[in-house]
């Protein structure tokens, strides 16, 4: 099994903030991993640096061996994304939203198939001629999810995919992201202990920019001597201050 | 190409969802035409006064109904510059000029079934008032304002990408406001004179009704048909591609 991510001393810097502060990271094909931490770890910088919607100051990202920087269209095929607000065009249908996107990214014989099926693995059938702006929260973040992915990406990136949620619409989402996880890559960020621990293959816990530690959560565990993520996220945040 | 249709054709359906682009789009200039025919009624035939005679009227409605295309381009492109869902496409493979003719698109088949509709209101209105409108007339007026309709989008597009949601259509009134007035739609700027027309007869406005009316009274002289054309779109061309490059460069810059 390749690696689907791959960075090498990553920096995202702005005027006078550095964002990301040389990331280096590797992800398995296959692999769901989740960044976890507080607002301004520099999570979101993250994906967008390796969805090449920021340029990186300096180091390197490749997904699937494309450069993001050298082969940005080559990436753009490559990766879905859900982004942390709710990106759905709000007068369009459930089902004119997928078809929409599901036309961006791949060829007119495949669109109205992979539409189908996108309505019927996410369950939205019942909502398919609904518009966007009606859905309820949840549903708008199914949908969002369900576009990112109708392009079939090899590697989707999940920005704080639960924001906002109640814990049904969470839970349900929880659902839809571990049946994903068969069939691509998956980068969730997130703040909440809970959802890292439930749906991670590994964690990488960041903080002001940096990866304070990578791993299962047996080996954070084994890592701080604790019990449970959170534990493990407080000890290492303590032993940073 | 597939990817701007695609892009386009979400454009269309969100603007034909939205209830104020038909009142703006196609009521209001009817509305306008109505109201202004019944003025041009109480003008005593001695004053002379032809500038809202249905033949002028509906030339320079045609041209004040693309200004509220513009208005409603800006405001929806500030309005998804705004929200996330350009960021999703930005990560698509979806290339610049993709967004742009996806923009402009739909808002000149808009423009174009605008024109239509308030020249259909205008026979009806010319064969209540005993004015004899030429068909050929109506016909060259549909394709003559066409570049004001993709100079009228541009400036829509370009404000769209320089101003947010809520500035955007402060600015674009501006722009109605400034081209009804100087382009000559609600009063004739030649025969006022001064700054005023001096002024006008440095913006496009002016040259796109005259075009306009021109086209419908089938008048093809240089001064009233060829240069107005020539001005319109050599303006329509300008404005397409300074909003492309505006736009480019600001999705560069929103991915720094």
């Amino acid at each position: 099994m390749g690696y689907a991510i791959k960075t090498e001393g990553l920096i995202k810097r702005y005027k006078d903030k550095t964002a990301v502060a040389g990331l280096t990271l590797t992800v398995n094909e296959g692999e769901l991993i989740a960044l976890l931490g507080v607002n301004g770890a520099g999570k979101t910088t993250t994906v967008k640096m390796l969805t090449c919607l920021t340029k990186p100051s300096e180091g390197k990202a490749e997904i699937m061996g494309c450069d993001v920087t050298k082969d940005p269209d080559a990436v753009k095929r490559l990766v879905g994304i859900s982004p942390q607000d709710t990106s759905v065009a709000e007068n369009l249908t459930v089902k004119e939203n997928l078809e929409f996107m599901a036309d961006i990214y791949l060829p007119k014989e495949k669109s109205a198939k992979a539409v189908e099926k996108t309505i019927k693995a996410f369950g939205l059938g019942e909502f398919k001629d609904k518009k966007a702006k009606l859905l309820s929260g949840g549903y708008k973040r199914k949908l969002s999810i369900a576009m990112a992915i109708i392009g079939e990406p090899k590697v989707l990136f999940l920005d704080e995919p639960t924001l906002g949620l109640d814990v049904l619409a969470r839970r349900q989402l929880w659902r839809e992201i571990e049946a994903l996880k068969k069939n691509m890559t998956i980068v969730l960020t997130t703040h909440y202990m809970e959802e890292a621990q439930a749906l991670a293959d590994r964690i990488v816990i960041m903080n002001e920019g940096k990866v304070m530690a990578i791993g299962t959560l047996e080996e954070l565990e084994n890592m701080t001597g604790k019990k449970g993520l959170e534990d493990v996220f407080v000890s290492i945040a303590e032993k940073m201050e | 190409m597939r990817r701007t249709l695609v892009f386009a054709k979400r454009n269309l359906i969100e603007v034909y969802r939205d209830p104020l682009s038909w009142i703006f789009c196609i009521a209001f200039p009817i509305v306008m035409l109505i109201i202004m025919s019944i003025v041009n009624s109480a003008i005593p035939k001695e004053a002379g006064n032809t500038l809202f005679r249905i033949d002028n009227l509906a030339g320079g409605i045609a041209v004040f109904g693309q200004m509220f295309v513009m208005l409603f381009t800006a405001i929806a492109v500030a309005k998804d510059r705004n929200g996330a869902f350009l960021t999703r496409l930005y990560s698509s493979p979806m290339k610049s000029g993709n967004f742009v003719w996806g923009y402009i698109l739909p808002m000149l088949l808009t423009a174009v079934i605008q024109v239509c509709v308030t020249l259909i209101a205008s026979v009806v209105i010319s064969l209540i008032s005993g004015y004899q409108l030429s068909i050929a007339g109506l016909l060259l007026t549909i394709i003559a304002v066409i570049p004001s309709a993709l100079m009228f989008s541009s400036i829509g597009f370009l404000f769209g990408t320089f101003f947010n949601e809520k500035a955007a259509p402060g600015i674009c009134s501006i722009i109605i406001s400034l081209g009804a007035m100087l382009g000559g739609i609600w009063f004739d700027v030649e025969g006022v004179g001064g700054f005023m027309y001096k002024l006008g007869k440095c913006l496009p406005f002016l040259y796109a009704t005259k075009l306009a009316r021109s086209a419908i009274s089938l008048e093809f002289g240089v001064k009233e048909f060829l240069i107005p054309l020539a001005v319109v779109v050599l303006a329509a061309m300008a404005l397409t591609v300074l909003a492309s490059i505006v736009f480019n460069s600001r999705m560069r810059a929103d991915q720094r």
